[in-house]
């Protein structure tokens, strides 16, 4: 059994009184695709934040190899500054030699006719695929996607598990926090985010990669 | 990447955004021309006493000449603040987006610190180079440097208040307010308490002290761009310390089992 990608341990965080996240267990193996679903308040976009280290949990420990991929609930571009430059911003914060990945992804997302333009003129189904290639250009150990589905159109949605197949075949992880969770045969591990802990649902899925569980 | 080339490319970013605010800059190119002009028609030339801070001796200077200068003043701390406050505020989630992404925070900071400047100089430049119309100094130099004192200040109070304040109207509100207060306390013609020794301790105070002992021919007091250089700094090192917190990372535990660095992968064809 491989070392997992991402494994959290003992999670809790609480806002004042609440206590959101109680005990959050959980290790993301190498080529699997986890899914978490809560209902709305449940604690997701805490838990999300909290996995890419953007949030300090009040308790616990997270140990974490390999770049991260964080693609947050709202698209969150710069609107003045074009694809292009986002691009080039983004490179050098993942410290990239190059852009040969995010060309690839750009041209399989097929927007690169809206590259010189600012983001802020673009349509929101473009807006959405750019926020996903800064995601993902980096080629991540791990990509964190915080509801994923809620401004994909359809095409996007299509290439996003292509894109998400291709992690898991190359030994990524994707992990998907959702509060509706389609197309459940495609993952490998599945979870309820309920009263701030993880319980395991089951799933379809034959799974090649047993290695995500619970801990 | 070197750090260098990462923060080349922040800080052409930084600036991007400023020259892309287009509202900003036409209430640049429009307001202060309007603004130093209908206080030159306004105001009669009667000599108004000014108090040099540097040798506590009172200048009687032209009233005239002085309302165009302080005009000025109020004109870019408000244009150089909004401008500011307004890529700062708008910008708080993608700047932890970026962070997130592997920004390092001093990049980001110097980057910031960079915009500022830029913007303050050229800002200040465009201000020194419209009150020229109105007036002709002894010294454009000093106007110049009293200006961009003053920008620089309004710049750092604007990235303070665009990381502390979450509401656009209020902030705008803050910047208004503090501006006024400031710069209109300072000028004698329209505030004849101005020389008031407790209005020394303002922001707008040493910008003034350089601009008026300057373009009327006293030369340059350094104590007094020592003391506006001070206000600069508490702003920005203020408003910097809060973007840092606001854009810290936790580091999560490296695994000991495993190298740290992922293997390659190749690109899909």
């Amino acid at each position: 059994m491989s070392e997992p990608l991402l494994r959290a341990e003992h999670i809790a965080r609480s806002y004042g009184r609440r206590r959101v996240l109680r005990d959050i267990n959980l290790a993301v193996a190498p080529g699997t695709l986890v899914g978490i679903v809560g209902e709305n308040g449940a604690g997701k976009s805490t838990l999300l934040r909290i996995l890419a280290g953007e949030l300090r949990p009040n308790r616990g420990t997270i140990a974490r190899t390999g770049a991260l991929g964080y693609c947050p609930q709202m698209v969150l571009l710069n609107d003045t500054l074009t694809v292009n430059q986002h691009l080039a911003y983004f490179r050098a914060a993942y410290d990239l030699t190059d852009l040969s990945y995010a060309e690839t992804l750009i041209a399989r997302l097929g927007y690169q006719q809206y590259r010189r333009m600012p983001v802020g003129a673009l349509s929101g189904g473009t807006r959405q695929k750019v926020n996903l290639t800064l995601a993902l250009m980096h080629q991540p150990g791990i990509l964190l996607l915080d509801e994923p589905y809620q401004g994909f159109d359809w095409e996007t949605y299509l290439h996003f598990w292509e894109l998400a197949e291709e992690l898991r075949a190359k030994g990524r992880a994707v992990l998907v926090i959702s509060h509706l969770l389609f197309d459940q045969q495609r993952f490998d591990a599945l979870y309820r985010l309920e009263n701030g802990q993880l319980t395991r649902l089951p799933t379809e899925r034959a799974a090649p990669h047993p290695q995500t569980e619970e801990v | 990447m070197s750090s260098w080339s990462r923060y080349a490319t922040a800080a052409r970013f930084a600036l991007v955004e400023q020259a892309r605010n287009r509202f900003a800059l036409g209430l640049l190119l429009v307001f202060v021309p309007i603004w130093d002009g209908l206080f030159a028609m306004l105001i009669s030339a009667a000599p108004v006493a000014f108090k040099l801070q540097s040798t506590g001796a009172f200048l009687q200077v032209n009233g005239h000449d002085l309302t165009v200068l302080t005009s000025g003043f109020n004109a870019i701390t408000l244009i150089v603040a909004f401008m500011i406050f307004t890529v700062t505020r708008r910008n708080a989630a993608f700047d932890r987006r970026l962070a997130l992404a592997g920004l390092p925070q001093p990049v980001a900071i110097a980057a910031k610190t960079t915009a500022i400047i830029v913007a303050s100089t050229l800002v200040s430049l465009y201000a020194a180079l419209i009150m020229e119309a109105f007036w002709r100094p002894e010294s454009f130099g000093a106007i110049w440097l009293g200006y961009l004192l003053d920008a620089l200040i309004y710049g750092a109070l604007g990235l303070l208040l665009g990381v502390l304040v979450s509401s656009e109207l209020a902030g705008f509100f803050l910047i208004i307010m503090v501006s006024l207060m400031d710069t209109l306390l300072q000028a004698p013609v329209e505030n004849p308490l101005a020389n008031k020794d407790f209005l020394a301790a303002f922001p707008t105070f040493g910008p003034m002290q350089v601009a008026v002992s300057g373009g009327f021919g006293h030369g340059v007091p350094g104590g007094s761009i020592l003391f506006a250089v001070a206000w600069f700094v508490g702003f920005a090192l203020l408003g910097l310390a809060i973007f840092w917190r606001k854009t810290r990372i936790w580091r999560t535990q490296a695994m000991p089992s495993l190298p740290a660095a992922q293997p390659a992968i190749s690109h899909p064809a």
